[in-house]
């Protein structure tokens, strides 16, 4: 038995067909409540669950028989995820639910989309400019007409709206961002392409900075850190790169208060409960107040508060299924993390490698600024949480960068291995 | 490849930092959670900030003063209980601070990190609590305060069980006056003050009880001193006026009458220091707890003094403030041979948690008094009570007690009264202060006579 194939028969052991069962049990009970609520039967939500559980049979079902997978950790994972975020939607939303729907299913074509764009090596490295041009050039654009057309939406130049479905063009550059992270520095490069790269970063980082989404362009950089080391292990460039970070953002706060301002209130929520504070403090309040296994789905107060289905959706999970899920959810995104590290190592290339980790760094950066910023341990900066807070976008990009960890696994793409 | 699978392991620092924030939020949700849950913005317990999902609260005989009913807090279905019990109670917006409603909020709400406030949803209520104080001895003491502002409390000081306390003014919670927070005319001020346990009053007379302890602590031959009362006592400083001449005057008939001018020579001969020791072993300049709260502590301060100032301070005028609480609980040292019980006013509570804690502080001695000196005080008290006001006013009592009539700026003098009954079957501790009530023999006295009347009806039948 080779070394590949030791390695399939270990990852195949977990039995798919049992976690999908497990799913749909708990996909069909946590939809019940918004199915039947006040005595009232709400037939339409109960079918846009059906849909999604059909969704997640059928892929496993296609990708098992046509394709002969047999590893679904990481769909199981994201079913997960996606599935916990339906049942607050319906909650709370129930009119957005479709448009969620829709986004899990352009999530997973993406996902799909992009295992097989991942698959030649060859093809990335061609595309690599063209994606990095039209990602920073889109990314640019987007700012400039949602500056001049739409004006900021709660308070940054993040939003746009296509055909009724509203969207981050931030998060679309998500995956560009590590798509052409990993690809620059795929091999040794001339120290041209990497200066190519830090170029594209820094000119992400400085729109998003422009469009005032401090939180997206703190994930940005906080990957392009992790990138850059795996592939250099400089450690000195990496400390110099963030001193002058640091430099850079005490002038941006020199130059101008009102973004200090909007991070004021850090550590001072409860003096400004009714103010700058209520979402922070009401957070708190509420993801308590559920205990371990919550108040019931529909019994909270947090789903009051505003972004309650997007960037509060981890208090609300707290507060009516009990902090026991909130954190299981979290604690998930490590496991992942973990899981993510394991599967780099025998990855087909330092391609593959390079983006795995980055994707899962670049992920779990994104729960931590999520509920430590909702929760005041870290400064609020408004990112949502991968998979579970509604919204297109978000959803996309989380699906999206879940191929490039599925693309370091050697099941992914068996052949490579074949003819190594 | 070898070496970007090595620095990968720069995740596991990620990693590593998001257990900790993690352990972090659960440490904050651990420490903090029950400050945080009962928070007045939590919707779940509060509508506009006023509680609504909580325990009830009863007197010591099962009556209830506070409950939650249909998502609404309910008080005591009279009118008279509920103003008079109060600022015990405490209000559902928890301006009365020290209202049990506030102090132990978290407790009635019923919050656990495990359950959440879950329990305290679904039955609409969470823990209850059964106070010491008899609702009915409130209503008495109520009545007795008449017109006037004021407080009375009474305790056992035994076992510090708080049978009364009653403040004025005070309102009625089921049907609060509409101006009450936007009045300036001034005659709800200070109207969410327990004045027994956040009060600061002259003292006037009732001081000479801590002047006689130092004394007998400071001078050994005081008790068969005597003394000259002109009507006044003359010092290089200036006079002291007394209420009389009361002549040549014994230490215990100077206790007695409430003579100025003996207990301002006392008060000078001892000095500053003595005096301001035995004012803080009785509780004064440091903050007592007593019910759960931090009573405002007494000011006795007499630095660079001079005679007149110490004079006045010897017979409880001037800068001294006293506490009722306080009051009560010297008497009450007094008392129980010298050893002060420190008031509770919980007697037990759904779950044991609160009750052991409170049993803890029922233990503390805060006030302590030389037993020989607390027997000869009751013996003074005793025979002030006897002579000077008279056994009508506490039949049957055994009644020892000190008055004062302490003079304010522009204002009727408080009327205060201390005692304590030294009955076995009544072990009673009492404190009556009127707000600007006027003399204590017309009006302090008669208000404590119907209360210790009514607390006899109440324990002894």
């Amino acid at each position: 038995m080779s070394r590949s194939e030791k390695l399939r028969y270990k990852y195949s052991k977990v039995d798919v067909s049992l976690i999908l069962v497990l799913l749909t049990v708990f996909q069909v009970l946590s939809c019940l409540p918004s199915v039947i609520k006040d005595g009232m039967l709400y037939p339409l939500v109960g079918l846009y669950f059906l849909i999604y559980i059909a969704i997640e049979w059928t892929y496993v079902l296609v990708m098992t028989i046509a394709f002969k997978k047999t590893n679904f950790e990481l769909e199981c994972i994201a079913f997960f995820l996606c599935g916990v975020g339906m049942a607050v939607t319906a909650s709370i939303y129930p009119s957005g639910l479709r448009k969620q729907l829709i986004a899990i299913v352009m999530g997973l074509a993406t996902y799909i989309f992009m295992i097989w764009l991942l698959k030649d090596v060859k093809r990335v490295m061609k595309t690599r400019v063209f994606i990095a041009i039209a990602a920073g050039l889109g990314l640019a654009a987007s700012f400039v007409i949602i500056r001049f057309t739409v004006g900021a939406t709660y308070g940054a130049y993040n939003w746009m709206s296509i055909g009724g479905f509203s969207f981050q063009p931030s998060e679309i550059v998500k995956i560009a961002f590590i798509y052409v992270g990993a690809a620059t520095l795929e091999k040794l490069q001339s120290s041209r392409s990497i200066m190519r790269y830090l170029i594209f970063a820094i000119g992400c980082i400085g729109v998003l900075f422009l469009m005032r989404d401090f939180g997206t362009a703190l994930i940005f950089f906080f990957t392009f850190i992790v990138i850059s080391f795996i592939r250099s292990g400089d450690v000195r460039s990496i400390a110099f790169v963030c001193v002058g970070a640091l430099l850079g953002a005490i002038l941006i706060i020199y130059v101008k208060p009102t973004v200090a301002g909007r991070f004021a209130v850090y550590r001072h929520i409860w003096e400004n409960i009714d103010g700058a504070g209520y979402q922070q403090t009401r957070t708190i309040i509420y993801s308590l107040s559920g205990g371990f296994w919550g108040v019931g789905i529909g019994n909270g107060k947090l789903r009051n508060v505003f972004a309650s289905t997007t960037d509060l959706v981890w208090g609300v999970i707290c507060e009516e299924m009990g902090l026991v899920m909130g954190f299981m959810i979290v604690i998930a995104f490590a496991v992942l993390a973990v899981y993510a590290i394991k599967i780099s190592k025998s990855a087909p290339s330092t391609f593959y490698s390079i983006a795995c980790v980055s994707t899962c760094a670049m992920l779990l950066f994104q729960v931590c600024l999520n509920i430590f910023g909702i929760t005041d341990i870290v400064p609020l900066t408004g990112v949502t949480l991968p998979f579970v807070s509604r919204g297109g976008s978000s959803m996309i990009c989380s699906w999206g960068l879940f191929a490039f960890i599925k693309a370091a696994d050697i099941r992914t793409y068996p052949k490579m291995y074949k003819n190594r | 490849m070898r070496n970007t699978v090595r620095r990968a392991y720069v995740v596991y620092a990620l990693i590593a930092a998001f257990f900790v924030g993690l352990g972090f939020l659960s440490y904050s949700y651990i420490v903090h959670g029950q400050t945080w849950v009962t928070n007045r913005v939590n919707a779940h317990l509060y509508t506009n900030r006023q509680l609504t999902s909580a325990g009830a609260v009863y007197d010591r005989n099962g009556k209830v003063l506070v409950r939650s009913k249909n998502g609404e807090r309910v008080f005591n279905t009279d009118y008279v209980t509920r103003k008079a019990t109060l600022h015990i109670v405490g209000d559902t917006q928890g301006y009365i601070a020290t209202g049990i409603q506030s102090i132990y909020r978290s407790y009635l709400i019923g919050y656990d990190l495990v359950n959440g406030v879950y329990k305290t949803i679904r039955d609409g209520t969470g823990n209850d609590i059964t106070l010491t104080v008899d609702a009915g001895l409130c209503v008495s003491a109520y009545n007795a305060l008449g017109s006037h502002n004021g407080t009375i409390a009474v305790y056992n000081y035994k076992t510090g069980d708080v049978i009364c306390m009653v403040s004025k003014p005070t309102y009625d919670p089921d049907n609060i006056p509409s101006d009450i927070n936007t009045d300036t005319s001034g005659k709800y001020d200070g109207i969410y003050l327990n004045r027994c346990l956040s009060g600061l009053f002259t003292p006037g007379s009732t001081f000479k009880t801590v002047v006689a302890i130092s004394a007998m602590e400071n001078i050994p031959d005081i008790k068969k001193r005597t003394f000259t009362c002109t009507g006044k006592l003359r010092t290089e400083d200036g006079d002291i006026i007394c209420n009389s001449k009361h002549g040549e005057i014994s230490f215990k008939k100077a206790y007695a009458r409430s003579c100025n001018s003996a207990f301002a020579e006392i008060a000078i001969e001892l000095g500053e220091k003595k005096l301001t020791a035995t004012a803080q072993e009785l509780g004064f300049n440091r903050s007592l707890s007593a019910c759960g709260v931090d009573l405002k502590a007494g000011i006795f301060n007499m630095k660079n003094a001079d005679k007149y100032q110490l004079g006045w301070s010897g017979i409880g005028q001037g800068t001294v403030l006293a506490n009722p609480c306080n009051m009560m609980m010297i008497a009450g040292a007094i008392a129980n041979s010298g050893k002060a019980v420190t008031p509770q006013i919980v007697k037990s509570a759904g779950s044991n948690k609160l009750t052991e804690l409170i049993s803890d502080f029922r233990n503390q001695s805060q006030i302590s008094i030389d037993p020989n000196i607390a027997q000869y005080m009751q013996e003074i008290m005793r025979y002030t009570v006897k002579n000077s006001y008279g056994d009508d006013y506490f039949p049957g009592l055994k009644m020892c007690g000190k008055t004062g009539t302490a003079e304010v700026d522009n204002k009727r003098p408080h009327s205060w009264f201390i005692g304590f009954s030294q009955r076995e079957d009544m072990p009673y501790a009492i404190v009556v202060m009127v707000e600007n009530g006027g003399s204590s023999q017309a009006v302090a006295i008669p208000a404590a006579s119907k209360v210790m009347k009514a607390l006899k009806a109440t324990v002894v039948g």
